[in-house]
């Protein structure tokens, strides 16, 4: 074979490997990765019922997360253009016809032009050649506007803690989760069902040296919490202070850490939460006033909460919150639940304790943390954004979150959200003087504080990177570090840990340089 | 075939054509040659005359940071197109100056352990190298081959852009990194005015990625956007 003849046979190997190189950058990367994308679930209900007497008006597809995604940046195949005034028909005409580009249909309130173009050509790039000719006043791509979201709940202007880590934003990227995602809630029951328990309490009960007269037969009604959506957000429940499966609410603490995990959101009632779209899995675990009162028969113990763990990690949750803790001995039964729960790919943000001012005390179960990739310690931040007065310090400490701060902002600076009216649950607090059966029946928006409303926080961002993709406990627990926002002295801290979770930059994930 | 790849086939096609002309102009420009050299005489060498050349080329380059672009765009190689011109002197030296680009869609990611989670979040990559290149061709003089290997070496400008769906201002990158290569190759004569070649070149852009937490290229440990790159280049000049 002749050099001459080599070097032909070379040209056409060349050319053919182009064409296989070629071939395979456009369908090799990215087709797989793309359709294993698990925000491609949720999508927005839509009424479509059609009322006599209106017109049937076109609409398009709804407008899910799924649906924005797909049309990414820009609408394809096609682009805007406006003329400069005095351009002729011909003029216009030969001008897109150098980008393959023919008008569309005219549209109305629109000075200028929307030209198709070829499917596979880039707007951008067409835009910006046609931007450059001295005809044309202006060119760009359709670019998609996405709502910035802000939730239409009408006391959400009272929620200071969701925009103090970038909640919104994060939203726009996610919003809200999916029901694919259970978070199981291990405390004091939730406000889920609407039901009714009857009691009998005969002999007078001695509660933390307070002697609270009998009450005799009581019939008490339970509802859900209007904003936290009933029966249907929720997913095996189960109750470990009375066992039975319905771990109704006797205190209001479990419903108002629920509420912010994935309170109902947009719905134009009371106030927001984090994941509003996941489900919720109530597993009782630690009891109130009420359930001492009326004598239950199982306690909020160490066995109690490992019990609960376990249960919810059976029962399908991927994130679980334990806005709960205790002082004292270590706790190795709840560390081999939490072992277990990492184990079966299920993430835990456990608070960090109240009792700063008491002596900081280490709180055993989120000491527990920092044996665990996928196990998390939470702090309070108030909405100054430093930590509340109140939140444990320690080397235990991994995460901050807003948990309001009462000392320093007031009741504002509280974390409001929907549970029970004191006035109907609480007819304890003024002790005998007063004392009558509770009602659960009624609900309040009120303002908690502690580390356990910071936790929350942190479970609701934690199902919002699970249902995105991040599913496991171990990459949530790094993702939520690595995107936290540094707070006190740089890097972690006894004080901050390693800082103030920041909603937007965890769901935003990395690109290659930002 | 793309209709980008279409483009880029176009444009380099034009290019070559373009910058090859004053060569075949020159070319003929040339004096002839005696026409009747005296018998038993040594046929004198071609003087060596300088030559413009234009070239377009593909190929894959081998990132240095395969891992993150591996983890963003689904592969750690990329395809770019280029082309540009080039001046052989007569000492054998030459000089180019090429133009290429690669461009990919791929997702925002995040990274723990190695392990990549794709987060659903498109993003699109674009680099755009301008490199000039000075370097040696190992013809010596009278030779006949038609393989002429060469090497270089040179500085370039990488205009690297990256945006995101849902990036707010100031969060899209459009920089431009310095970088340094070097490369080699071989020519292969296949007319009067047409050669392919095939060549290599191994580019380094340090400290491109450098310090930003929010990047893959952080949690990988990578920060040299260079890397090695084998393309095919066509040639229209002598």
């Amino acid at each position: 074979m002749s050099i001459r003849t080599q070097g032909r046979a070379a040209a056409l190997i060349g050319v053919l490997v182009w064409f296989a190189t070629v071939a395979a950058q456009d369908l090799l990367p990215t087709a797989g990765r793309r359709s294993a994308s698990p925000l491609a679930v949720s999508g927005l209900g839509i009424d479509r019922g059609l009322r006599p007497g209106t017109a049937l008006r076109s609409v398009g597809k709804p407008l899910s997360y799924a649906r924005m995604r797909a049309n990414a940046r820009y609408l394809p195949g096609s682009l805007i253009v406006k003329f400069r005034s005095g351009t002729s028909q011909a003029s216009r005409a030969a001008l897109l016809a150098t980008v393959d580009g023919r008008t569309a249909a005219t549209v109305s309130n629109a000075p200028f032009d929307v030209v198709n173009l070829n499917d596979d050509a880039d707007p951008e790039a067409v835009a910006q050649r046609l931007s450059a000719q001295p005809d044309v006043e202006y060119a760009q791509a359709r670019y998609r506007v996405h709502p910035l979201f802000k939730p239409n709940d009408p006391l959400y202007s009272l929620q200071w803690n969701y925009p103090l880590i970038d909640m919104e934003r994060a939203w726009d990227i996610n919003p809200g989760a999916s029901s694919s995602v259970i978070v199981a809630v291990l405390d004091s029951g939730m406000a889920y069902t609407n039901t009714a328990f009857d009691f009998t309490q005969t002999t007078a009960q001695n509660i933390d040296g307070v002697v609270f007269p009998a009450l005799g037969a009581v019939h008490l009604t339970f509802a859900a919490a209007p904003d936290l959506g009933g029966p249907s957000r929720v997913v095996s429940p189960f109750d470990f202070i009375w066992g039975d499966n319905t771990p109704v609410d006797m205190d209001g603490h479990g419903t108002h850490v629920a509420g912010t995990i994935g309170q109902l959101t947009n719905n134009s009632t009371g106030v927001a939460g984090m994941a509003f779209n996941v489900k919720l899995m109530p597993v009782k675990v630690i009891e109130g006033f009420w359930d001492d009162y009326f004598e239950s028969p199982f306690f909020g113990t160490d066995d109690t909460v490992a019990r609960g763990i376990r249960y919810a990690v059976d029962n399908g949750a991927k994130i679980l919150n334990m806005s709960i803790g205790r002082e004292g001995p270590p706790a190795p039964v709840v560390r081999d639940a939490l072992a277990y729960a990492v184990s079966k790919g299920a993430f835990v943000s456990i608070a960090g304790g109240n009792d700063f001012a008491d002596g900081n005390p280490l709180p055993r179960y989120a000491e527990l943390a920092t044996q665990f990739d996928g196990v998390v310690s939470v702090g309070a931040v108030g909405r100054d954004r430093t930590r509340a007065t109140y939140s444990g310090t320690g080397s235990w400490l991994e995460l901050m979150a807003p948990g309001g701060d009462v000392a320093r902002s007031g009741v504002p600076g509280m974390i409001v959200q929907q549970t029970y009216d004191f006035d109907f649950t609480d007819t304890f607090a003024n002790g005998p003087t007063g004392f009558k059966a509770p009602r659960f029946d009624v609900f309040e928006y009120i303002y908690y504080e502690g580390t356990s409303m910071a936790t929350a926080h942190v479970s609701g961002l934690a199902a919002m990177l699970y249902q995105q993709g991040i599913t496991k406990p171990a990459a949530i627990e790094a993702a939520l570090k690595r995107s936290a926002t540094d707070l006190g002295p740089a890097g972690r801290d006894d004080q901050y840990g390693f800082g103030m979770i920041n909603a937007r930059a965890a769901v935003r994930g990395l690109g290659i340089i930002r | 075939m793309s209709g980008r790849m279409t483009k880029a086939l176009a444009v380099s096609a034009l290019l070559c054509a373009a910058a090859a002309y004053p060569s075949a102009a020159m070319a003929q420009q040339r004096p002839a040659p005696p026409a009747s050299p005296r018998p038993g005489a040594a046929r004198p060498a071609p003087r060596p005359q300088t030559a413009i050349r234009g070239f377009g080329d593909f190929g894959a380059e081998r990132f240095a940071a395969g891992d993150t672009f591996d983890a963003t765009l689904g592969s750690p190689t990329g395809i770019f197109f280029g082309g540009g011109v080039e001046v052989v002197l007569p000492q054998r030296w030459f000089i180019s100056a090429r133009l290429s680009h690669f461009q990919k869609s791929g997702e925002r990611v995040f990274v723990d352990s190695g392990e990549v989670f794709p987060l659903g979040i498109d993003m699109k990559v674009g680099i755009t190298p301008i490199e000039v290149s000075v370097g040696y061709r190992f013809q010596p003089r009278g030779s006949t081959s038609n393989v002429i290997p060469y090497v270089g070496g040179g500085i370039g400008w990488h205009r690297y852009s990256e945006t995101s769906d849902f990036a707010d201002t100031g969060e899209d990158v459009s920089e431009t990194f310095q970088g340094y290569h070097v490369l080699g190759g071989a020519e292969f004569r296949m007319g009067r005015i047409f050669a392919i070649a095939g060549e290599g070149q191994w580019t380094t852009i340090p400290n491109a990625f450098e310090d930003v937490a929010s990047s893959a290229a952080d949690a990988f440990g990578e920060s040299n956007l260079g890397g090695i790159a084998f393309r095919v280049r066509f040639v229209i000049g002598r």
